[in-house]
């Protein structure tokens, strides 16, 4: 299974790696099927086997994680664009993912919290795409978490992300259909969720804009570009290419109640309810 | 001072288990900025229902969102007849079948759910540690429906998105334990039929304790009446905990719900994206249920549940 992730990863990876699966330019594009609203029909299970949940820059073995390539196309070096200061919070991050108690644990996910986007699309368990002609639903298998993008401008603009009280895990979602793809873009999200288990973080300033395109029957491509002028130089992207899930569809992972069979609690105080 | 403790305890429970996830301070909740609000919302024009609306295949067309609540929080507590107190409303049985309203307990198993009851149990209820829920909890929820290929989608609030497989006609390997059940669809007349097994036996009912075990056959009926109304009933066998079968329904017959409609509040949190049913994220009751509990049940408490 390892091997398969890698051969996958390293796909779905880096432009200087190019792979048939990144439908390489000049290849006649796929088009895909479309919903009675003529909206591309992104619909069924699809799950990401990739390394992306350990690291999305490319990184050696570590304990329990397999090395591999990285995921970030935008810079070509394949590198996050931090800036000085947040490499080194990065590292800190790291490192202190390694307390196994999950309430010392630095990684939030590690406490079972909402993983956030784009992590939660890469964390590893499926997903499930359902469109209607507002909006389009994401449920994911990881803690029964979901989430609701509207395709149409029924709930205006957002609110001023500058207000605490407007932050969300998941950030606030308005989306729209270009082409053959959903694009989804993400404010208002709160400093607590990482990109990955590396310890890559980022700020209430970002900006998410993902993006989903049909490139084969069974193959969707993946693409995320952050955006948060508090801790990077520029922006940067990511790209990989998830697959569908046909055998069966979303079953259960219930995080919290895996801490309690663990006899972890999870009564801890939460750190940011006291801020 | 330790009951005085536990009936404030028992209250912040109530609001936690009956499906009022609790925000993390910091957060905005839905309909805050960017959402449409319901409040102050003018009373909504008096809507004619209409015939049952079709897909191109005949079937009902379900989609909407639909609530058979509308009596507060009443029946989130307790599904059989009830007084009430400790802010919860006083309520008729929802149990329709057998007619005198009683959940068919066997003897054992009602002497548990009357353990689960009490206050100083109600840590054990993994909604309160913001676990999943239980089928039976959506009658006290908004549902919206969705058709998505093979599957008929059904959303609620808090973490809920049930994906019914209405091609699927055997059941999960029994080694496959889900929160919600396995669940299988399929189409009698304008009725949609879900028959779910496969449960992990871990959920309740209802914050009243209620439960039925991972041995549960559960059978729910949605059946269309017309464009603006749809029935439910969940059937429960479980010869484990039950002397019989047992069906009970929501307060009131699901009703599609628009800006302005009686649940629209709640249905809101169906579609706008100011929702996020997080809830586990800034669960600090918890802890105090802990303590709760241990007090109660004279366990020591540990450094964790102390911090």
């Amino acid at each position: 299974m390892a091997i398969f992730a890698v051969a996958l990863a390293a796909g779905a990876s880096s432009v200087s790696y190019p792979v048939a699966a990144q439908a390489p330019a000049g290849a006649p594009a796929y088009t895909p099927p479309r919903t009675p609203e003529g909206h591309p029909d992104l619909q069924g299970v699809w799950r990401a086997w990739n390394l992306a949940k350990y690291d999305l820059e490319a990184h050696g073995a570590k304990p329990g994680v397999p090395a591999g390539l990285g995921f970030v196309v935008d810079p070509a070096d394949g590198k996050i664009p931090y800036q000085p200061w947040a490499l080194e919070k990065r590292e800190q991050n790291y490192q202190g993912t390694r307390a196994t108690d999950p309430y010392l644990n630095t990684d939030p996910y590690a406490k079972c919290y909402f993983p956030g986007i784009p992590r939660l699309t890469y964390l590893g368990w499926p997903f499930q795409i359902i469109q209607t002609a507002g909006d389009v639903n994401f449920a994911y298998e990881w803690s029964h978490k979901k989430r609701i993008v509207p395709v149409t401008d029924a709930f205006g603009p957002r609110p001023d992300p500058e207000d605490g009280l407007n932050a969300r895990w998941n950030g606030m979602a308005r989306g729209r259909y270009e082409g053959n793809s959903l694009v989804v873009d993400l404010t208002n999200f709160n400093p607590y969720t990482w990109f990955d288990m590396a310890g890559n973080f980022h700020s209430e300033a970002l900006h998410v804009v993902e993006r989903y395109t049909l490139i084969g029957p069974d193959a969707l491509q993946y693409e995320a570009t952050m955006e948060d002028s508090k801790v990077f130089t520029r922006p940067w992207t990511i790209r990989m290419v998830l697959q569908r899930q046909k055998d069966i569809g979303l079953l259960d992972y219930e995080c919290t109640a895996m801490l309690d069979e663990l006899g972890i609690h999870h009564t801890w105080p939460r750190d940011f309810d006291v801020q | 001072m330790r009951t005085r403790n536990w009936v404030l305890i028992s209250v912040v429970a109530l609001l936690v288990l009956a499906g009022a996830s609790i925000p993390a301070a910091g957060q905005g909740r839905g309909g805050r900025g960017g959402g449409r609000g319901g409040g102050g919302a003018a009373p909504p024009a008096p809507v004619t229902p209409g015939p049952i609306p079709r897909m191109p295949d005949g079937r009902p067309d379900l989609r909407g969102t639909f609530s058979g609540m509308g009596a507060g929080l009443t029946h989130t507590v307790i599904l059989e007849e009830h007084t009430s107190g400790f802010g919860i409303r006083g309520g008729k049985s929802l149990i329709i079948d057998p007619p005198d309203g009683k959940i068919p307990y066997q003897p054992w198993a009602l002497v548990e759910r009357d353990r689960r009851r009490e206050d100083i149990n109600a840590y054990e209820d993994p909604v309160g540690h913001c676990e999943f829920y239980d089928i039976g909890r959506l009658h006290s929820f908004a549902q919206r429906f969705m058709y998505s290929g093979n599957n008929i989608v059904v959303g609620a609030q808090e973490q809920i998105m049930r994906v019914i497989d209405m091609n699927r006609r055997q059941h999960l390997p029994p080694s496959i334990r889900l929160w919600l059940g396995d669940p299988i669809g399929r189409w009698e007349g304008d009725t949609l039929v879900i028959d779910s097994t496969n449960f992990n036996g871990k959920t309740r009912m209802a914050l009243g304790g209620d439960f039925y075990s991972a041995s549960a056959h559960v059978v729910e009926r949605y059946t269309m009446r017309d464009s603006e109304t749809i029935t439910w009933t969940m059937t429960v066998d479980d010869p484990t905990v039950f002397t019989r079968p047992w069906t009970f329904t929501t307060a009131a017959p699901m009703t599609r719900q628009r800006e302005g409609s009686n649940d629209w509040n709640r249905a809101l949190r169906l579609i706008d994206p100011a929702w996020e049913h997080d809830c586990h994220e800034g669960n600090v009751v918890l802890k105090h249920m802990r303590n709760v509990y241990e007090q109660a049940h004279g366990i020591t408490p540990t450094a964790e549940s102390k911090r």
